[in-house]
């Protein structure tokens, strides 16, 4: 990984805390190829490290992350599914890590975003943040996120939320189980660091047991239904109408 | 150490709300392998139909419900914490497989073992500011078995939350994910609720109650025991373990 790469997401550690910062603060941490497959590489990096129990994950500047970067790989034959299949697996090493995880979201969880936060163990946001699954609206199928909101809150209210797209706030995620707890965005890392640290006070082969027993529960090991999203995505993102809806957004 | 007492409904004899009550005050209700095996004692004494029980309350005698585990047992024994466990999914299962509602009455505090407890519970009445919550991963012990019938009551994602985060929430918390059906202002106000609610539900046509009862735990995966026992076996993998034995003794320095 060169350097360039490897700064799209950063890697920090107090004690038993790591802290993951996705790092494009100019693109609202927009998840381009090259931002995931930084985030691989760190989340590979975590899956090794002892003596770490719990695992923030961050956006740099003003949000946590506004989504995919599809404008970057629209034009682009084949990138959208490399761009797809990369996050699909990017959301099967989230869960697979064997400590805790932790998004803390400022401002913006959209789309690919969401997916991520959906993806982490628990989600502190403030309760004006902008979360959701907009795809639908913009010709876009979230397949590759669907089977993880499905485990986080059910599927009656995953259909509701996928299906009617748009964005909630976080009063209203917190309200619907996306997001684990609010605080005010003034000490959102308050919050979550005292969440870090309580989860990281349990002891590392308890969580570990736990946590790899309630991925088996709840199907977070199956990677089969995560990579047919990703290609179920690429068939729709690639088709005449999500062009006609990408481009007509992306020229706002 | 486990105390029934028959409610009779309405004047009638044969039709009655058991109050089971954990009476181990001094000790704020910690479960021993005895106090386990008496709740699935009593709870299929009634599948059974072996008495005029229509509706079962668990309740915790004194000021709290239940702090979990009585974890002086454990000194000096490293197998007891596995018995623990086995016995407290026993427990769990009974009082879901038990023919009749299950109301807990959870005033307070409803901690680890006492929490996996209203997990088998059809309805648990709790108050505002009870703490609730299963912190065992602090003294190195998995909660997994609690997994497979908290799921059911709160879903995958809040399953995660508690069992991963060592914290205690409060029962309107606990109440708004679902881990209680209902919320009353005080712990005083839980018992006498929670008899209430028995009754209302003992009022109800048996077999009906018993047929819809049978057929919830068919359809949403409580009699899947294959799956409860690997749940079992999560928990019991690490149990007795290292980090268990050092996080132990340092609670007891």
């Amino acid at each position: 990984m060169t350097n360039a790469t490897n700064d799209l997401c950063l890697l920090d550690r107090t004690e038993a805390v790591a802290k993951l910062t996705l790092n494009r603060p100019g693109a609202r941490n927009a998840l381009s190829i090259d931002l995931l497959d930084a985030l691989s590489n760190r989340l590979d990096e975590l899956a090794q490290t002892d003596n770490v129990n719990a695992v923030i994950l961050a956006g740099a500047g003003r949000a946590f992350c506004a989504g995919m970067d599809l404008k970057a790989v629209l034009d682009e034959p084949g990138a959208p599914a490399q761009l797809l299949t990369k996050i699909a697996n990017v959301t099967l090493k989230l869960r697979a890590l064997p400590m805790p995880t932790i998004a803390r979201v400022n401002r913006a969880a959209i789309g690919g975003g969401c997916g991520l936060m959906c993806v982490c163990d628990f989600a502190v946001t403030h309760d004006d943040a902008k979360i959701g699954y907009p795809e639908v609206d913009l010709g876009v199928c979230p397949a590759v996120v669907a089977p993880w909101l499905v485990r986080k809150v059910g599927a009656g209210v995953a259909r509701r939320v996928l299906l009617a797209g748009g964005t909630m706030s976080g009063t209203r995620a917190h309200e619907l189980g996306l997001v684990t707890s609010l605080a005010p965005s003034d000490s959102l890392d308050e919050e979550v660091r005292n969440l870090a640290e309580r989860i990281a006070s349990g002891g590392p082969v308890a969580l570990r047991a736990t946590k790899e027993w309630l991925n088996k529960l709840d199907g977070s090991t199956l990677a089969e239904q995560v990579n047919r999203g990703a290609l179920i995505s690429t068939e729709v993102v690639t088709s005449d109408e999500a062009r006609a809806c990408l481009s007509k957004a992306f020229s706002r | 150490m486990i105390r029934v007492e028959h409610i009779p409904v309405d004047g009638d004899d044969q039709r009655s709300v058991a109050v089971v009550t954990i009476d181990r005050q001094e000790k704020r209700n910690a479960l021993t392998p005895d106090v386990l095996e008496n709740i699935v004692g009593v709870a299929k004494l009634v599948h059974a139909g072996q008495g005029k029980a229509h509706a079962i309350v668990l309740a915790g005698a004194g000021p709290t419900f239940c702090s979990g585990f009585d974890l002086s047992l454990c000194k000096d024994d490293p197998l007891v914490m596995p018995d623990l466990l086995t016995k407290l999914a026993a427990a769990v299962r009974a009082l879901r497989n038990c023919t009749v509602p299950v109301v807990a009455a959870a005033q307070r505090g409803a901690i680890a073992g006492g929490c996996a407890l209203l997990a088998g519970c059809d309805f648990v009445i709790t108050d505002a500011n009870a703490k609730l919550g299963y912190p065992v991963v602090r003294l190195g012990v998995s909660p997994a078995i609690s997994s497979t019938t908290l799921r059911l009551a709160i879903g995958d994602g809040h399953t995660r939350e508690r069992l991963l985060d060592p914290g205690l929430i409060s029962g309107a918390e606990a109440t708004r994910i679902g881990l209680a059906s209902e919320c009353v202002e005080t712990p005083e106000q839980v018992l006498p609720r929670a008899v209430e609610l028995a009754t209302t539900l003992a009022r109800k046509p048996h077999h009906a109650l018993v047929a819809t009862k049978r057929w919830l735990n068919e359809i949403d995966g409580s009699n899947d025991s294959q799956l409860h026992n690997a749940a079992l076996q999560a928990s019991l993998a690490i149990a007795g373990g290292e980090e268990e034995r050092q996080r132990l003794q340092a609670i007891w320095k």
